[in-house]
């Protein structure tokens, strides 16, 4: 088995059928994203990233760089469900919504400037972001979740 | 074809293989450093990361003047949840527990 230091730009991209603005409400409130992240309540206002667990800790709490609803939004990252993690440097989530003519949106997750926080890098890569993907479009596409 | 077509068709060549494993290794490569060890011209490396990108398991990304190559594991989670999920992971569950149990038993 290779084993291999995380990357530092991760890329992640899937077609979902639902429309951009689903998809946009799916990923900044907390009613949506306790079905597919984790359980994490995620509320995402212009300012403010929060990421809550369902008894009120705090996940996540950093600076939004870009809120351009329903295309683009830009936060920073900070793993703070876990003590070694919160350590380690910020680093930034991107988001980005295509639309197409159809009614399909490609929906691109970047996690980059993880060069500061290889626990974090390691912890999001493979089974990570790839499954809070995969659930969040079986959720927008058949209602429920995958689990 | 459907999204599963390309993907299983992307999968079922050996270079295909070979540029998956080398971006798992070290991600967002360009074309020049994925073509550095294959023995074939730069024109099939592009056909065969053309086919990859079709399948959605690479990604491009400008950075500047260069081309970057990812790779995206999405599609193949969705392999996974489609059919490993559905047809394997009970009986591999069942084995592992019968494997514990005896030897709890030694």
């Amino acid at each position: 088995m290779t084993t291999t230091v995380a990357q530092t730009t991760q890329v992640y991209q899937v077609f979902i059928k639902a429309s951009a603005e689903q998809i946009w409400e799916a990923i900044t409130r907390p009613e949506w994203t306790a079905r597919y992240f984790h359980g994490a309540h995620v509320t995402v206002t212009p300012e403010r990233y929060d990421s809550r667990s369902a008894d009120g800790e705090l996940w996540g709490d950093s600076a939004v760089e870009v809120f351009d609803p329903p295309r683009k939004l830009v936060h920073g990252w900070r793993s703070m469900y876990d003590p070694e993690m919160a350590a380690e440097e910020e680093s930034r989530v991107t988001w980005e919504i295509d639309e197409d003519e159809q009614g399909v949106c490609l929906l691109t997750v970047i996690h980059d400037r993880l060069e500061g926080a290889p626990k974090t890098a390691a912890s999001v890569s493979g089974a990570g972001w790839t499954g809070v993907i995969s659930a969040l479009k079986t959720l927008l596409e058949t209602g429920k979740p995958l689990y | 074809m459907t999204d599963d077509d390309l993907v299983f068709k992307a999968l079922a060549d050996p270079t295909r293989r070979h540029l998956l494993d080398r971006l798992f290794e070290r991600d967002g490569r360009t074309l020049t450093e994925l073509d550095a060890d294959l023995e074939m011209t730069r024109f099939g490396v592009m056909k065969h990361l053309r086919v990859l990108e079709d399948a959605g398991l690479v990604v491009t990304r400008r950075q500047g003047r260069e081309k970057l190559h990812f790779l995206n594991p999405v599609p193949i989670r969705l392999i996974h949840d489609r059919w490993i999920d559905k047809y394997a992971e009970r009986q591999v569950s069942a084995l592992s527990e019968l494997k514990t149990r005896l030897e709890e038993r030694r």
